[in-house]
């Protein structure tokens, strides 16, 4: 009986305070939507408000009219899944030298590919440009994707992943006659789904929040992508936040999409490898 | 190797396409000069301009108006950001000769236009053209005339003025039609105005402004003063700013002042917010840029009533007043003459009475030029928003010399960051006005002599 | 695909071909750099190449058009370290790390915890919690600003409940700071509970049934299991929380452009400054470099102390 108390009380504990943290954390947020429904005139209210008088739509035609949004939203989509893939595979492979074999160098090499993470992006957007420029995808999805085709974070968490893996898997695949490279497509990387579905959400988010590097390389409409539309609904003579949040709620909704879908993924890769382990 | 063989032949077929795309691009061009061609061919040309929202769909609008009536000449406009971000856009850009034709620079960004030596000065289009200036606004044109050479074109053009409460005036027993005119009756009126709750804690304020460099330079022009030595740099290349005096001390001592005694307060940096304020009735008064009213009408809607009025006098002086803000249209001289001369043709039409009222219309800019005036639209419009004639008549108001020109400096972008982190430590208590004003001065001229110094002459 | 597919094929037909021992030295030799290589590429051409020419043009004088225009040494690092604006930014920027770094990992530790147990709704609450992270820090900047307004804003609305009254959130300089701070942990707690979240989920329920049987608390049992067992997870975001929270830079460049009274001037939004509005290319490069610097030492220091402690397999 008291076992039972102590569980419930322990359960509704639990419950409550994820409830307030969850209330914080989304916060925000659901302020953000609830503005993105108000006219500027009910917007600027005080006491501020939290639940729009009516369901305005205002804000999202006249974002929908300024900025070919939905154009921008599938370009994003595009460079910021072939970036993920590129990071997944160019992360995996490398990972994989710097985990399991010895070689000459290997762990100068090691250094240098992480101290990429220590140059500050501003350093070297120019240069880039110019190096864009010269081979001549200015306005391209290429020019937008090859610089971020390899990623030293997404390296060392593989390599931090890769590490856990027992020795002894190897010995077991090394018998079924894999070779080393098999090793790592039938085993490492089917184990790592939780670590390669972690990397994939961070680089698809951190693409598809990507501003300074697409204003800087396109031109047109046609390439553009969804940071840079955020900032066409933004006029600093004129603000409209009812406008902006229009925007920032329509370009949230494919990147929370991928967000649930990719966690669904992770979730059943982990049941995948428990069930292996 | 079979693999490094497909990376080489991957590789070598990707340069290929590289330079053959870029090979391409430059050769474009040229191989259009053919003169039989010359009747049919079509000049293409790159607009960058920082206009979002509104002012970006008005600018789509007027881009095609002018593709339709001019089929010899195509123009597409490109967003490249706020005016910081295109200006660096440009810069980077300008290092591989691969920058726009026509590109919309704002105000402080002037002398460095001038100095990068990119561009050519509409003055010589204006001279070959025999283009009539005398319709054309003379403060707008002041701004951007640098020896005697009008270097770009003003295009969106605004100026601060007083936004106030008419309700919260009558509330206070104010005159609402009697707004104040100087820092005196903002302070009295201010008293007044200031509304508190049962626990004492202020729910109006009376007056705000937000920590904006261009409020502080605009206030030394409204008292006649010289922002930087050598007539504001006008004269002479400008080698200190002049900002530490009277004049100087006068603004932030009421600034000061003001948020000591609770009429004032203090919003931040974003002028947004102390708008936003005002939309809200947290603060009774408000000086924002004329571009703002529309935004600010949209936003008010109903809750109370809306006046203009000329921004307050820090002192008697008869030679003050406003300064034009906003940007300006710069032709580039990356091309051949025949690009700039279409880029021209642009220009004008940008800056003709039907594009301007529209423009107007759209975004609350002045109309560039005083034909737009003479349009049924225009004064309709003015009759609609009869707070916008406030703005059109300080601007006619004010007297063109060097104070009320602005200031012409490489390093503006950076002086007025000094000049707002200074403010900032005024009213955080951390520096006195005038240890303030010492340490922007400091500053500001040691970017200057830096800047100086780097300019080849 | 394409690509891995042809070294599948490379690797077997070597397999197929050759003796075994050879083959195992041969790939030795060989295979470590073939896997290094794509990435190997792509960083020499888009951050090491660039980061060079950043090195070489921080030894001249920029003119405000970005060319270089007179050669000076060392000049820009000895001009930035005597300015008391720029060691002031070092200061602000190790302030930063350490308001923000330990939160965001303390609570995403907890959250973590809270969302592995077998609790009904939880896969809801994690896709709760791992929210802001879809929201890039431009939008975030702009979504707290008006949350933070003195005066229209929601939370000293809220605060006003409390009889706390009218704080400068982003106008006082004793709370410029906080809110910045604020607003990245938000932003950053998200990404460090999905690592997190992963590395729990592949710890064995074994290890704590049988620390249960022993007798140890669920307090013990997280000290003496979970922490050894996520240290590689937990050690890998230390690093990676540390070394973003030295570059900040989006959530201030809006929220308060390092201000204010200079109170959030971070190095990063200083080179920002310096290379991009101040006109002063060459001051912004060689900031940067000993940002860089800086960072490599505190990162070699840290891989020197926390690598043997962090438990693998």
């Amino acid at each position: 009986m008291t076992d039972y108390v102590r569980w419930l009380i322990k359960g509704i504990l639990l419950y409550l305070v994820n409830i307030i943290l969850i209330f914080i954390v989304v916060f925000p947020i659901i302020y953000a939507i609830s503005v993105s429904f108000m006219p500027d005139s009910e917007a600027f209210q005080y006491p501020p408000r939290l639940i729009p008088d009516s369901f305005y739509l205002g804000n999202y035609i006249e974002a929908l009219k300024s900025v070919p949004i939905l154009r921008f939203i599938s370009n994003s989509f595009i460079v910021s899944i072939i970036v993920t893939i590129g990071q997944i595979l160019t992360s995996s492979l490398a990972a994989y030298a710097f985990t399991f074999y010895e070689f000459k160098g290997k762990n100068i090499i090691f250094a240098i590919f992480l101290s990429t993470m220590m140059i500050p992006a501003e350093a070297i957007i120019i240069a880039n440009y110019l190096t864009i420029r010269q081979l001549g995808l200015l306005n391209t999805y290429a020019g937008l994707i090859l610089p971020y085709l390899s990623s030293a974070l997404g390296i060392f968490l593989l390599r931090q992943f890769y590490l856990t893996i027992p020795k002894d898997y190897y010995e077991a695949a090394q018998l079924d006659g894999c070779t080393r490279f098999g090793f790592l497509i039938k085993v490492v990387m089917p184990l790592s789904r939780p670590a390669i579905g972690s990397l994939a959400v961070y680089s698809f988010l951190m693409t598809w929040n990507q501003y300074m590097w697409p204003l800087l390389i396109t031109n047109t409409d046609n390439m553009r992508t969804v940071q840079i539309g955020i900032s066409m609904l933004q006029w600093s003579d004129s603000q409209s936040f009812g406008l902006i949040m229009a925007g920032v709620i329509m370009i949230l909704i494919p990147s929370i999409m991928i967000f649930i879908f990719g966690q669904k993924q992770l979730v059943d890769g982990l049941n995948a490898g428990a069930l292996k382990g | 190797m079979k693999r490094l063989k497909k990376i080489l032949s991957i590789a070598l077929i990707g340069s290929v396409l590289f330079s053959s795309t870029a090979c391409s691009n430059d050769i474009k061009p040229s191989s259009v000069s053919n003169t039989q061609q010359n009747k049919d061919k079509v000049i293409e040309l790159k607009f960058w301009h920082s206009m979002g929202g509104k002012g970006g769909e008005a600018i789509n609008k007027m881009v095609d108006d002018f593709n339709k009536a001019h089929p010899n000449i195509k123009v597409t406009a490109q967003y490249q950001g706020t005016y910081d971000d295109a200006l660096n856009k440009l810069k980077a850009s300008e290092q591989s000769k691969s920058g726009p034709d026509i590109m919309q620079v704002y105000d402080i960004g002037t002398k460095f236009m001038i100095d990068s030596g990119w561009t050519t000065p509409v003055q010589e289009f204006i001279d070959e053209d025999k283009f009539d200036t005398s319709k054309l606004e003379p403060n707008l044109l002041s701004y951007y005339t640098v020896n005697g050479k009008l270097y770009s074109m003003p295009f969106n053009s605004s100026t601060p003025i007083l936004y106030y409460n008419k309700n919260a005036f009558k509330e206070a027993g104010i005159d609402p039609n009697n707004p104040p005119n100087n820092f005196n009756e903002i302070e009295k009126y201010g008293k007044k105005l200031v509304k508190k709750d049962a626990s004492g804690k202020i729910t109006q304020y009376g007056y705000s402004m937000a920590i904006y460099g261009w409020f502080f330079e605009q206030f030394m022009a409204k008292q006649g003063a010289l922002y930087a030595n050598n007539g504001n740099g006008r004269d002479k290349e400008a080698t200190a700013v002049v900002f530490n005096n009277d004049a100087g001390l006068n603004i932030i001592n009421w600034w000061k002042k003001l948020v000591d005694e609770g009429i004032a307060g203090n919003f931040g940096r974003k002028t947004d917010d102390t708008k936003n304020a005002f939309i809200a009735g947290r603060t009774a008064m408000i000086i924002e840029s004329t571009a703002s009213l529309k935004s600010i009408l949209d936003g008010v809607g109903n809750k109370f009533k809306v006046g203009t009025a000329y921004l307050p006098a820090l002192n008697d002086s008869k030679d003050g007043g406003v300064i034009i803000g906003g940007a300006s249209l710069w032709i580039l001289n990356n091309k051949p003459k025949e690009y700039q001369k279409a880029a021209w043709e642009f220009v004008k039409f940008m800056i003709s009475p039907e594009e301007q009222v529209f423009w107007n219309e759209n975004t609350g800019y002045f109309p560039v030029t005083k034909e737009a005036y003479d349009l049924p639209e225009m004064s309709a419009h003015l009759e609609k928003y009869p707070q916008f004639k406030t703005a059109i008549e300080q601007l006619h108001s004010t007297p063109i010399n060097r104070a009320t020109q602005g200031a012409l400096m490489g390093v503006f972008p950076e002086a007025r960051q000094i000049i707002e982190q200074n403010i900032e430590k005024v009213l955080n208590n951390q520096a006195t006005p005038k240890q303030a004003l010492d340490d922007a001065e400091k500053n500001v001229n040691s970017a200057l002599e830096n800047y100086n110094k780097t300019l080849n002459r | 695909m394409e690509r891995t597919e042809s070294i599948a094929n490379f690797s077997n037909a070597i397999g197929d071909s050759e003796l075994k021992n050879d083959v195992i030295r041969f790939k030795n030799n060989i295979e470590p750099y073939l896997y290094i290589f794509p990435s190997a590429i792509v960083f020499a051409t888009f951050v090491f190449y660039p980061f060079i020419k950043t090195i070489y043009i921080s030894l001249f004088l920029t003119d405000p058009q970005g060319n270089l225009s007179k050669f000076i040494g060392l000049q820009n690092y000895i001009d930035i370290f005597k300015s008391a604006d720029y060691i002031n930014s070092i200061y602000l920027t190790l302030k930063f790390v350490i308001m923000t770094v330990p939160l965001e990992m303390i609570i995403a530790f907890i959250l973590s915890i809270s969302a592995n147990l077998r609790l009904k709704g939880i896969e809801f609450i994690t896709t709760i919690y791992t929210l802001p992270i879809a929201i890039s820090s431009a939008s975030a900047a702009v979504i707290w600003m008006l949350l933070f307004n003195p005066s229209i804003g929601f939370i000293n609305y809220i605060l006003s409940f409390f009889g706390i009254h009218g704080i400068g959130w982003l106008t006082d300089a004793k709370y410029g700071m906080i809110s910045v701070s604020i607003v990245n942990v938000w932003l950053n707690v998200g990404i460090n509970f999905i690592f997190m979240l992963a590395g729990l989920k592949s710890i064995s329920k074994d290890l704590y049934e049988s620390a249960q049987i022993d007798g140890a608390n669920i307090f013990v049992q997280h000290i003496k299991i979970t922490i050894p067992m996520l240290s590689p997870t937990l050690f890998f975001l230390i690093t990676v929380d540390f070394i973003n929270a030295f570059q900040e830079f989006g959530v201030i460049n809006i929220m308060t452009q390092g201000g204010p009274v200079n109170s959030t001037n971070v190095m990063v939004y200083s080179i920002y400054r310096d290379a991009f509005f101040n006109f002063r290319y060459g001051n912004g490069a060689a900031e940067s470099i000993i940002l860089f610097i800086l960072l490599l030492i505190f990162a070699l220091l840290q891989f020197a102390s926390s690598e043997k402690k962090v438990f693998y397999k």
